[in-house]
């Protein structure tokens, strides 16, 4: 009798547990790696940087964790389809380019209306993108409804290229 | 036979040390070591090409990681960090309770109580034993696998170490003293060792939580790691919302393990007084365990708010990346725990005597609570093949897909707290009629505030659908103080109501079905795989860093595995865990055994000087009396 319920109560407990790891096999799965360093030449194309700007909002940059695009409903980001064609007239004064900047480096100094000042500085660990890595997320941003026009010698107000003081050459080879 | 049995130990304990030796010389894993390993030479190369071999000792290098064997690092780590963690939980969680019960002896004056405290007590021992044996391996452990990032730690923390050796000492005077001094001390004088052992337990608990949340949102230090304050680095964004969380969460978890103990003996008991003295034990198990439970969610509202203040990256992590899904997984638990606790509840409306009118409303309950379970379990997003999504318009149903997002899910979680309090309150008051002239008042006035609670909860849910996101996210503190507010104040309602309310039949303690047996257990089993879950989010969302931000791991265990793996690695520790707690439950048991017992009718050798079996016989007699 009392080896019965000790190997029903084992039994129980296994049960139970096998069940919960189950449970855990039937969610998608996904291993999440460390970003890689990106290579980042001076000759990079407009429409490589585009291919670049595209891995690292899927990717190192989180972008995607919180933004959709082309999604409609109860968001709680902005979507981003169309914003290349948007962003030269959000804020009076700034292009697309340093709109997208501004929006990268210093977030909360415009918020879309509607949504909380949540976005953190994408310069900054534990993101950490590099000045060249935040162009080419610029020229990915611009292809969606707009035209990419970003080099990697464009300048902005956040970066003054990698010559100027206060530019960075990081991750560049 | 004691000889035979020392010779196996001292095999075990050799073999053990020689494994521990083999685990701790492994070459450390650096980049340098494998670009020396690719530019060795080859082993078929002839061995007249090799430069002649000198002995030379290896200069020193300091080891930035070394590699676990088989199942490697983390996960080393991991499970050892885990088994102390739920060990520590109990042990910090069951003096609370056993405190608090035998307050309720002295000043009810009840015996019982103080026997039943006592009888918590007794599983604290071994287990404070396999705490502190757990909690030296993981140091160790911590030393040898990562010995870089573990001396940035102490050289953050090392002004916090003294304190923690310091109060450890004091934990287990206290502890042992309160244990063996039970009945030898004025009641006051034991209740004062049993206060301070809690004081001490909980700052134990306190020191160890600011090293463990400095890795999340660490703060007092430069961006290049250099300690700037350490009052800072203690006091962190996630520090005092894990102290409480945890605090509250452990008396959960060792309220649900308490009630397994009082289960497993129950179903073993041989006489209707041990049947009933257990069921007592289990039912006030289980309702601590469920009375705890009730606030933690709100408890892990705080913590994630705090997440999303220091770093909106960690909270979004969190929800809406690589952990999202794992919250399902957390909603299955949860969803089963409310569950089994209400069936609990009602399976227990059985042990009053008579005709129970108020079971029947259970089972409304149950459907409502399993509404709600349904509702959480839902996933935004649906795993769907290709043509299955574009049918849908997206990843998310066009009909379901509105239940899971937050607005649905905060509201279900508030009415799954709400439906579940009103159960236990359906069972205190089983078996009395409220006899006060204002019974009918009361009662109506109850019905309002939970009527009024539930519909405001839902308008606040179906509101969140209409408002733009800054609005929304602030609907979730509305709900969770409605339904706060219903508790307390029903409860105090209820308090007064039954104040000398007829009985209508007694309660009697053992006659319930075993399976409500089975179901404690479940219930232990559940919150102690719960508590894994959790703890591998809380860890897990730093991903491949050791300090978030500032210290990065280089390990090549950095990424963050599936989340099927991790549930893997918690069912392994769960496993574990209910190994060694049914070591512990079996010691515990002995105590109960008479000294110097023989077998019946065994020979003692000629000349023996061991006790025979009629004072084995007059012993136990002994025993019982004094016990």
């Amino acid at each position: 009798m009392r080896g019965l319920v000790i190997l029903r109560i084992g039994a129980l407990v296994l049960v139970t547990t096998g069940f919960y790891t189950y449970v855990g096999q039937m969610v998608p799965q996904r291993e999440v790696q460390p970003p890689e360093e990106i290579a980042m030449t001076a000759e990079l194309t407009t429409a490589e940087m585009v291919t670049i700007g595209q891995e690292i909002m899927k990717g190192k940059g989180l972008c995607l964790t919180c933004h959709t695009i082309g999604q409609t409903g109860a968001l709680r980001f902005p979507d981003l389809a169309g914003i290349g064609a948007a962003a030269g007239s959000r804020v009076p004064g700034l292009s697309d380019i340093e709109y997208f900047a501004q929006s990268m480096y210093e977030p909360t100094a415009f918020v879309v209306s509607g949504f909380p000042p949540a976005m953190p500085p994408a310069n900054l660990p534990p993101i950490g993108l590099t000045d060249d890595e935040i162009l080419s997320v610029i020229a990915a941003l611009q292809n969606l409804g707009g035209t990419p026009t970003v080099t990697m010698t464009t300048t902005h107000n956040y970066y003054k290229g990698a010559a100027a003081p206060g530019g960075t050459q990081a991750g560049r080879q | 036979m004691n000889r035979k049995l020392l010779l196996l130990l001292g095999l075990v304990a050799a073999l053990v040390m020689i494994a521990g030796v083999g685990a701790a010389t492994v070459e450390p894993v650096t980049p340098a070591a494998k670009e020396l390993a690719v530019q060795q030479p080859d082993a078929n190369t002839p061995a007249q090409e090799k430069p002649e071999e000198q002995p030379q000792a290896k200069p020193y290098e300091e080891a930035e990681y070394r590699a676990f064997p088989v199942v490697g690092s983390r996960v080393a780590i991991w499970a050892v960090a885990q088994l102390h963690l739920l060990f520590a939980a109990f042990v910090l969680a069951v003096p609370l309770f056993a405190f608090i019960i035998e307050v309720i002896g002295y000043k009810t004056g009840d015996r019982r109580y103080d026997r039943l405290a006592h009888e918590f007590t007794k599983l604290l021992s071994v287990s404070f034993s396999l705490t502190a044996t757990f909690g030296a391996f993981l140091t160790f452990m911590l030393i040898i696998l990562y010995p870089k990032f573990t001396n940035y730690l102490m050289s953050v923390f090392s002004p916090t170490f003294l304190p923690y050796v310091l109060l450890f000492f004091l934990e287990a005077f206290f502890l042992y003293t309160y244990y063996y001094g039970w009945g030898k001390f004025h009641p006051l004088v034991h209740l004062g060792l049993g206060l301070c052992l809690n004081l001490v337990g909980t700052a134990i608990m306190f020191i160890a939580n600011a090293w463990l949340t400095f890795m999340m949102s660490p703060s007092g230090i430069a961006p290049d790691g250099a300690v700037l304050s350490v009052r800072d680095a203690v006091w962190n964004y996630t520090w005092m919302p894990i102290n409480v969380h945890r605090v509250i969460a452990n008396v959960a978890f060792g309220g649900s393990v308490a009630a397994a103990y009082a289960a497993f003996k129950f179903l073993q008991a041989r006489t209707d007084e041990e049947r009933a003295h257990y069921d007592w034990m289990g039912y006030i198990g289980n309702f601590i365990a469920i009375i705890a439970f009730l606030p933690l969610p709100f408890a892990g509202y705080w913590l994630a708010k705090e997440i999303y203040a220091y770093s909106q990256t960690l909270g979004l992590v969190m929800m809406g990346g690589a952990f999202s899904w794992l919250f399902i997984i957390q909603a299955v638990l949860i969803g089963n725990l409310f569950l089994a606790a209400n069936y609990y509840l009602w399976l227990g409306m059985g042990r009053v005597e008579g005709r129970q009118p108020l079971q029947k409303f259970i089972k409304y309950l149950l459907i409502g609570i399993a509404v709600c379970f349904a509702v959480w379990a839902t996933p935004r997003s649906i795993i769907a093949t290709v043509s299955e999504i574009r049918a849908m318009g997206g990843s998310a149903h066009p009909v379901i897909g509105f239940l899971g997002v937050m607005s649905a899910k905060n509201t279900a979680v508030n009415i799954l707290i709400l439906t579940t309090f009103m159960s236990f309150l359906l069972y205190r008051r089983t078996g009395k009629i409220a006899t006060v002239a204002w019974a009918k008042t009361g009662h109506a006035a109850q019905l309002l505030i939970f009527a009024a609670v539930a519909v405001f909860v839902i308008f606040l849910g179906v509101y969140g659908y209409f408002v733009e996101a800054t609005v929304r996210i602030g609907l979730s503190v509305p709900q969770v103080l409605s339904v706060l507010f219903a508790m307390v104040s029903i409860t105090v309602i209820d308090i007064f109501l039954f104040r000398g309310a007829s009985k209508t039949g007694v309660v009697r303690w053992g006659k319930i079905p075993a399976i409500s047996q089975y179901v404690l257990i479940f219930i232990a089993v559940t919150f102690t795989w719960l508590m894994g879950l959790m703890g591998y989010v809380r860890s897990g969302l730093r991903q491949h860093w050791h300090v978030y931000g500032v210290i990065r791991d280089q390990s090549p265990d950095a990424f963050t595995p599936t989340l099927g793996f991790a549930t893997q690695v918690v069912s392994a520790t769960v496993l574990a865990f209910f190994l060694l707690i049914g070591v512990v439950f079996w010691i515990t048991s002995l105590h109960e055994r008479p000294d110097f017992a023989e077998r019946t009718g065994a020979r003692l050798p000629e000349g023996s000087d061991e006790v025979s079996p009629e004072f084995a016989v007059e012993n136990a007699r002994e025993h019982r009396r004094t016990s």
